[in-house]
């Protein structure tokens, strides 16, 4: 009886001392790092700001005093990105109107209008026609482009084509000023 | 005759007593050795700390091409606290790669920032780069010293030196100090 109360203490003994041979002599620390980065996008600096588009009208021929054709031109803005998901293009175009802002004569227009294509994001670009009337009210027009699901980091191209004046009438003389806004954001703004 | 020759001898005997009463019981000495010990033993005094960066792309630094500013990351640092009390003690430190969740559409962007990172105490110092798979560095000796254990970051970078996708990036040093048994 005795040999079995002694076999107890020491069992017991043992139990109660483990603990203190299985603590690490070691230990850890840990910094946390926590960093972030802004919803950003950033249209790439354009290769050109300015589009000149020269004479607009015919010097002779039977088309004379009326619009020329006039070439396709372009502006590529390289490196364009936004770092998250669902961006979009979009483009507020204005017709070219004439610097006089006197009223055309009957038979005249001051406005010419084209369609600005922003093109290189989303699968649909976004377009926009001008429709501005002979005498050069309402030149504004804008439209959205399709939304870009992820994050994206390409070319934008702004293309301008389709040049038309009001009734094809005549152009007036003088210097014609139009201009195109480009905007990269978000497809959906919250408020 | 041969009684009183007993009796002698006892007398003799007799004689001979004081020689043996000259030296009288003296001091013993007994010896109880004691033997205490203390093992090898390294512990941090601090709580955790938290590195916290605004912005980790160059918007912050005018650039504006979305992609890692390293100045963001590099020279960022923290002090621990801690001690060791054994001669062959050990320190390790384990960089995990800040992070975001967000999946890149592809190598133009990236979702990683990896740097180094570097603990230094008044004995020694070890460093980890979280590029790779993750593990810790070498274990470099600080022996025995208590005080400061200064954590900085340096050399950052992203995979594929792209554009960061925007969003929350979240990762860790681990510092351990280890006696070394």
């Amino acid at each position: 009886m005795k040999r079995h109360i002694i076999s107890a203490i020491l069992l017991g003994s043992l139990v109660f001392a483990a603990p203190a041979f299985a603590q690490s002599n070691s230990d850890t620390e840990t910094v946390q790092i926590g960093g972030n980065v802004a919803p950003l996008c950033v249209l790439g600096a354009p290769s050109a700001t300015l589009i000149d588009l020269g004479q607009l009208v015919n010097l002779s021929g039977n088309r004379v005093g009326k619009l020329a054709a006039l070439g396709d031109r372009s502006v590529t803005m390289p490196g364009s990105f936004c770092n998250y998901a669902n961006s979009k293009l979009t483009v507020d175009a204005s017709a070219l109107v004439a610097v006089d802002t006197s009223a055309p004569q009957n038979g005249f227009a001051r406005a010419v209008n084209y369609t600005a294509t922003a093109g290189g994001w989303a699968s649909a670009n976004a377009l926009a026609t001008t429709a501005a009337a002979a005498g050069g009210a309402s030149p504004s027009a804008s439209a959205s482009g399709g939304t870009q699901a992820t994050p994206k980091l390409n070319d934008v191209t702004l293309t301008l084509s389709g040049y038309s004046v009001p009734s094809d009438l005549l152009l007036v003389a003088g210097g014609y000023s139009g201009q195109v806004v480009i905007t990269l954001g978000p497809a959906a703004v919250v408020n | 005759m041969k009684k009183l020759w007993i009796l002698s001898a006892c007398l003799a005997g007799i004689a001979t007593t004081p020689a043996t009463a000259q030296s009288a019981p003296g001091p013993v000495t007994g010896t109880v050795t004691v033997g205490g010990n203390v093992a090898a033993r390294c512990l941090f005094t601090t709580a955790s700390e938290v590195i916290t960066i605004p912005e980790l792309s160059d918007l912050a630094t005018g650039g504006i091409t979305g992609k890692l500013a390293g100045s963001t990351v590099n020279g960022q640092t923290k002090k621990l606290a801690g001690w060791c009390n054994g001669s062959a003690s050990t320190m390790t430190v384990q960089a995990t790669a800040l992070t975001n969740s967000v999946a890149t559409p592809n190598s133009s962007f990236d979702n990683r920032v990896d740097y180094t990172a570097t603990a230094v105490t008044s004995t020694g110092s070890a460093f980890d780069s979280s590029i790779g798979a993750l593990s810790a560095g070498s274990g470099s000796n600080v022996a025995i010293f208590t005080g400061d254990i200064d954590v900085t970051l340096s050399a950052a970078s992203s995979p594929n030196g792209g554009v960061l996708v925007a969003g929350a990036y979240t990762g860790q040093v681990d510092v351990t100090l280890s006696p070394a048994l």
